[in-house]
């Protein structure tokens, strides 16, 4: 197995203070590795959202240590940080938080636009990424015009673009309906087919476990299980009807 | 085109009623700032052109003397003396003073007269749009402005009124030879402008010294000051300092006009501070989206800086162009507006200033931006 795009060892985070005081997580053990979608799944309140924002460099743990694409983020200060996402992960979020005021286009042009790359060139890429979550068509339009679908997909098109090592997705199909959340994650199970990308998803719907290659199952703060998912179905990604 | 100057300018527009607040404000608050700006450089004009009409090097003067309106009497008598001070071209004495203005129908007003030798460097009328300058060695003639016509209860050339007891008419027509005091300028012969006032004939009000090529004006002034020793000697450009001076902060109007304009600041950075922030408050997820994406805080400053600029340039394009127009409107009345391309300059700079440095309100709220907040909304 390749080294993890992301790891992260003996990861705990304490919110609040005094009487307020939680232990959202509580020593956690995660590996994400390239060419794998890993999926983390638990309750409302079992610390999801509060591993994924440390994975994802928002959040320092209050022990424990976080690596990505190698890279110690141990006293990494909140540039150093942003760095780090901007080098080597993408984010989607579950209410999509594309810019209402630009394009499909210029959305995700916007992640190479941070990263310095501007011009004909970014712009290339940008529609590249776009064709590639099947949306050549709507170049030009704005986020008002496209469905939850659509603008989830552009939404992965802004977090692909820049070709980071982590994918990592908070909830990606909660807003949208059963089909249209088929297809997002056969769009993401074939993002994670490719060599020294991870995708690492947060969901607590199980009926997308069909999609992973691994499941952490987190509870309290831990994690509880980790499933592996040999029986995965190749096929899954064309039979979601997602395009190549 | 920047990406993120796309964003600032999409952001700043999505709001239209107010993006058209701001820049009714930033439009108010420039206009404002010119206006007051160039009321202080008309007044300066205005209360020094006498004295940068004069061809004179330098000016002999009670000490003390605050204005070029605040005559005190000198000795005419000492025209020879300077006259033969090494470096002096020609010593002129001038007349200044207040006196009425008595109209056919009997209206008085009053007039300021000036009065020079004009065969030599004195005040002489400028702008001439009827007449003669010459005509007015004639007994009784005066040169008034036509901007006055109504003031003095004349029509044109011809017109008759008294001064004084004495018949005079105008025989010389200037086209916007105002006064700041909104008293009217009257230009006669010097000795006339004596009777006029009403001093004695071995009086004058200043000296006017011509210099010759090369003279040393230090050298000259000294010579006068060891003659007269209640007099000074003030270059054109010194006595022009001070009478603006006085007339600018010694009343208080142009400080009045210093207040005015930074009010004008004070309103437009507080306008543009205002809007940037809650624009700013309005897309705070937006920005949280940018840092979580990996941006750098200086790119999400630029955003806002963008927006602080747009607002800076589109603002004083308008008003520059209202500006123009007060320009064009107050151009013959008694206290124009000024405005130079420095002051066009220095004003688009302050615009500039004052929008950036109301985007630092929104940008201490950027600062605090957490951008986890993406994943709870």
């Amino acid at each position: 197995m390749s080294d993890p795009v992301l790891e992260a060892k003996g990861v705990a985070k304490v919110l609040g203070h005094g009487a307020g005081e939680v232990h959202a997580l509580r020593g956690v053990d995660l590996s994400l590795h390239g060419g794998e979608l890993t999926l983390l799944m638990g309750p409302s309140g079992s610390g999801k959202t509060t591993l994924l924002s440390v994975l994802g460099c928002m959040l320092a743990p209050t022990s424990g240590t976080v690596h990505v694409c190698g890279h110690p983020t141990e006293n990494a200060g909140a540039e150093r940080l942003a760095e780090l996402r901007r080098n080597h992960i993408g984010f989607i979020f579950q209410s999509y938080h594309l810019f209402p005021t630009l394009t499909a286009a210029e959305n995700i042009q916007l992640a190479l636009d941070v990263r310095g790359e501007q011009g004909e060139k970014a712009r290339t890429r940008a529609l590249d990424a776009l064709a590639r979550v099947g949306l050549s068509h709507k170049i030009k339009s704005y986020p008002r015009e496209m469905s939850g679908g659509e603008q989830q997909r552009v939404a992965i098109a802004r977090a692909i673009v820049s070709d980071p090592s982590a994918i990592l997705a908070d909830e990606p199909t909660a807003a949208l309906d059963s089909e249209n959340g088929q297809a997002i994650m056969g769009i993401l199970a074939d993002i994670a087919r490719e060599p020294g990308r991870g995708v690492l998803v947060v969901t607590h719907d199980s009926r997308l476990s069909v999609f992973a290659d691994r499941i952490h199952h987190i509870e309290d703060g831990r994690i509880v299980r980790v499933e592996e998912n040999s029986a995965r179905p190749e096929n899954l990604r064309a039979a979601a009807g997602a395009p190549r | 085109m920047p990406l993120n100057f796309t964003l600032a300018s999409r952001n700043l527009l999505h709001d239209r009623l107010r993006f058209v607040a701001t820049t009714i404000g930033i439009v108010f608050s420039v206009v404002l700032v010119m206006v007051q700006m160039g009321l202080y450089l008309g007044f300066g004009h205005m209360v020094t052109r006498m004295i940068d009409r004069s061809d004179a090097d330098l000016w002999v003067m009670r000490r003390g003397t605050k204005c070029f309106e605040d005559p005190s009497l000198i000795d005419a008598r000492k025209q020879g003396a300077y006259q033969a001070i090494p470096g002096v071209a020609s010593a002129e004495p001038l007349v200044i003073g207040f006196s009425d203005w008595h109209m056919k129908s009997g209206a008085i007003t009053p007039v300021f007269i000036v009065g020079s030798n004009l065969n030599g460097i004195g005040l002489r009328p400028w702008d001439v749009v009827k007449g003669s300058v010459d005509s007015l060695s004639q007994e009784d003639a005066v040169a008034v402005d036509e901007t006055y016509h109504e003031r003095l209860g004349t029509s044109g050339i011809g017109s008759t009124a008294e001064i004084r007891g004495q018949p005079v008419k105008v025989t010389v027509l200037t086209q916007g030879i105002r006064s700041f005091t909104t008293t009217p300028y009257v230009f006669v012969d010097m000795n006339r402008a004596r009777t006029y006032i009403g001093i004695p004939k071995t009086y004058a009000n200043y000296f006017l010294i011509k210099l010759k090529p090369g003279a040393d004006a230090a050298q000259v002034s000294k010579a006068i000051e060891a003659q007269s020793p209640t007099y000074e000697v003030l270059t054109q450009g010194q006595f022009a300092e001070r009478s603006r001076t006085f007339w600018l902060f010694g009343t208080g109007a142009g400080t009045a006009l210093f207040a005015g304009a930074l009010l004008g600041v004070i309103v437009g950075t507080v306008i543009v501070a205002q809007t940037l922030y809650s624009s700013t408050k309005d897309h705070i997820e937006e920005f949280a989206t940018l840092r979580a994406i990996g941006s750098s805080n200086r790119y999400i400053y630029k955003v806002i800086m963008y927006q602080a600029l747009l607002n800076a340039v589109i603002g004083f394009v308008l008003a520059a162009i209202i500006g123009y127009a007060v320009v064009l409107f107050t151009r013959s009345g008694s206290l124009p507006v000024v405005i130079t391309p420095w002051l066009m300059g220095a004003i688009f700079l302050l615009t500039v200033v004052m929008c950036v440095a109301s985007a630092f309100t929104a940008i201490l709220r950027v600062v605090r931006i957490d951008p986890v907040v993406v994943f709870s909304r």
